[in-house]
């Protein structure tokens, strides 16, 4: 069946776009530290671009979820799974943190996000994220 | 297949790396978490050496009200002389204490609106000084601009004392990792106007009645000179005020907290470089975010408690510590918080009551707030509590409910319908300033726009008149002072300000990374003001700008 074959060597279709949001997602984090340091820096516009990143971001990471989701349910795909959920819970937390000003856990967490992300986009650039034609698969 | 799958790692290699990765961000956080302050605080705290009361059994002291000299011409004329003290403020240790008129607080004045005051200060301290009046509405000339010093006896001109002549100069090359003071002490400014002994200072006193305070404002040593007790009240009233039925009378107390530390001789303790305050400024390196003691004081009493009716009053709460935020709630004994009617800001009234159950308050902010002790029991105490503070720096005072009493006082809906109300449309110019920590010379300093202070440098200039939009941002706590002017807020980090944020301000409390957008209109007088972060070590350390008004 085409299917076996395919695994490991070709993706698919939800497969490329949990690649491309998983770019974006990293993208937009990248410029959270940079609104960030332009905004301490004395550019009060700054803060309501970092705001905006926020927004960009948290949907990102809920974009991110719901194809992890789906390549779960159609690909059978796990692994994509976890990490997004790690991911989206971490930036709603930074969400909050943002909001509500305690430095201490605001910048650790963001540095992390922004690590977890590299690794995730270096992630799903590497594997291929095909149909598994059984659970034991993509582990 | 599977090897392939995790990037050609064994399960092994795996779950090292993995594991290794979730350890050092588990530590990563740990260690903010146990290092970050919660809640955030830009300062070191100092500790006492001598034995420290118990809370509550000190009365609270009410300052005298200075008596004018004159009142011919419809001025009144007041003098004050500036001298060293010993006094007790612990009971039963003498603290020497540099003050206005023998007393800290100093003595308070009573000023009524559209009758101005006229104040001749004489210096018999062993430094210069400068006397501002915070929050006044006050003429260049006599707004205490911090190189206008009032030199004492037997010191040269050059800003160092004649037996110490080169100390004002020294070099700053070998002053490694102190504030920065470089380029400050015995800066020469040739706008400068410098008196010896004594400099009357006149106040219009046309402006909102409200509670404003005097204190020392000398370049570089402004912080320890307020915490040797160089501080007072002021007080504007107009008839509008008075006869809106608010508490009065014994009723209404005005409230100046500080937080000392004491030394082992009882005197005052502070971190300074040159404890003479003569010549080198700046505190210690662990003191360079701002001083705290381990003693709150209210009217320079230690944790006082006062005996108060079973009825409404106005607490006119004054912030005058160097550093210290305090989050003021009123506790009864049974450990329930009562509410604070906030009635008045910085600038006066406000148009229309606020009720708090906690009154957050920065350096220099005034709060002017009603409580309401009817129905607490007889007998019972309701405890001024500090949410910020920990240990006894939690506890502030508390009152003593003596008696049942009869109460015709209110809180109108409408308290004032003067604020002014400039819109972002009117304003000319909007502009932009960083608050932050940087390099200073050769040391740790606070700077506004990556800049300290230069007394020559105009760092704003607008027209008398001109309606602006300034957004200042914090990297930490930094209390935002304006000169001259009463400001409203726009904003508090893009979005809508506190309930606690409204009505006239003048001092606008940042927390670290915050920002907030004020309006204002320039009035009143052509010349060179200030604005700074009234944390009294960061503005002696360069977080203090020009404003020149043309």
């Amino acid at each position: 069946m085409t299917t076996i074959r395919a695994s490991g060597t070709r993706t698919w279709a939800s497969g490329w776009v949990f690649r491309v949001v998983v770019t974006l997602h990293l993208l937009a984090v990248i410029a959270q530290p940079v609104f960030a340091g332009v905004y301490l820096s004395g550019d009060f516009d700054a803060l309501g671009w970092h705001e905006m990143g926020a927004n960009i971001v948290t949907g990102f990471g809920y974009a991110q979820l719901i194809v992890a989701i789906v390549a779960f349910v159609r690909l059978r795909v796990r692994w994509a799974l976890p990490m997004s959920i790690g991911v989206a819970v971490a930036e709603t937390l930074q969400y909050y943190v943002g909001e509500h000003g305690p430095l201490w856990l605001h910048i650790p967490l963001g540095v992390a996000i922004v690590v977890a992300l590299v690794m995730q986009f270096v992630t799903v650039w590497r594997r291929s994220i095909a149909k598994q034609e059984s659970g034991d698969a993509g582990a | 297949m599977q090897e392939r799958d995790r990037g050609g790692m064994s399960r092994r290699q795996l779950l090292g790396i993995g594991g290794s990765l979730g350890l050092m961000t588990a530590a990563g956080f740990s260690t903010a978490a146990v290092l970050g302050t919660r809640p955030a605080s830009t300062s070191a705290q100092l500790i006492s050496r001598v034995p420290l009361p118990s809370p509550y059994t000190v009365p609270l002291p009410i300052p005298a009200v200075l008596k004018p000299v004159n009142t011919a011409g419809g001025v009144d004329r007041y003098e004050l002389t500036q001298r060293e003290v010993r006094t007790q403020i612990l009971p039963g240790v003498s603290s020497r204490l540099w003050t206005y008129d023998g007393t800290f607080p100093g003595p308070t004045i009573e000023a009524r609106r559209g009758r101005p005051v006229t104040i001749e200060h004489s210096n018999e301290l062993p430094v210069p000084t400068v006397v501002h009046l915070h929050g006044g509405h006050t003429p260049a000339s006599s707004d205490g601009y911090p190189t206008d010093l009032v030199l004492p006896r037997g010191w040269s001109d050059v800003g160092s004392s004649d037996e110490d002549a080169s100390s004002g100069m020294h070099d700053m090359s070998d002053m490694h990792g102190m504030t920065g003071m470089d380029a400050m002490s015995g800066m020469h400014d040739p706008r400068a106007v410098v008196t010896r002994l004594h400099r009357e200072y006149t106040y219009p006193s046309q402006q909102r009645p409200t509670q404003l305070w005097y204190h020392d404002h000398r370049m570089d040593f402004t912080a320890p000179a307020i915490w040797r007790g160089l501080a007072g009240m002021h007080i504007i009233r107009d008839d509008n005020e008075q006869n809106l039925g608010l508490p009065a009378g014994d009723r209404e107390l005005a409230l100046m907290i500080t937080d000392r530390a004491f030394a082992a001789d009882g005197d005052l303790a502070y971190p300074a470089l040159d404890p003479t305050l003569k010549g080198r400024p700046g505190v210690e390196e662990r003191y360079v975010g701002g001083v705290f003691g381990d003693v709150i004081l209210v009217n320079g009493a230690p944790w006082p408690v006062h005996e108060v009716d079973a009825a409404r009053y106005r607490l006119r709460i004054l912030n005058a510590s160097n550093a210290r935020q305090y989050n003021l709630e009123a506790i009864t004994d049974d450990g329930r918080k009562l509410n604070l009617v906030q009635i008045g800001a910085d600038q006066g009234l406000l148009a229309t009551p606020v009720t708090l159950s906690a009154v957050p308050i920065a350096p220099a902010e005034r709060y002017d707030v009603v409580i309401d002790f009817t129905g607490i029991p007889i007998g019972s105490r309701v405890r001024l509590v500090n949410t910020l503070g920990s240990g006894h720096t939690r506890d502030v005072m508390a009152f003593r409910v003596a008696r049942a009493a009869t109460d015709d006082s209110r809180i109108p809906h409408t308290l004032a319908t003067d604020l002014p109300m400039w819109q972002r449309s009117d304003a000319s110019a909007v502009r932009d300033f960083a608050f932050r920590a940087g390099r200073m010379g050769s040391g740790q300093g606070w700077l506004i726009d990556g800049k300290p202070f230069d007394p020559d440098r105009p760092d704003v200039t607008t027209a008398l008149g001109d309606v602006e939009v300034w957004r200042l941002i914090a990297d930490a706590d930094h209390p935002v002072h304006l000169h001259l002017v009463g400001f409203r807020i726009l904003t508090r980090n893009g979005h809508e300000p506190l309930p606690h944020d409204t009505g006239l301000k003048d001092t606008v409390s940042l927390r670290p990374g915050e920002a907030v957008e004020i309006i204002t209109r320039f009035e009143g007088w052509s010349g060179r003001y200030l604005f700074h972060c009234h944390n009294a070590e960061h503005e002696d350390m360069g977080m203090m700008a020009n404003l020149e008004l043309a």
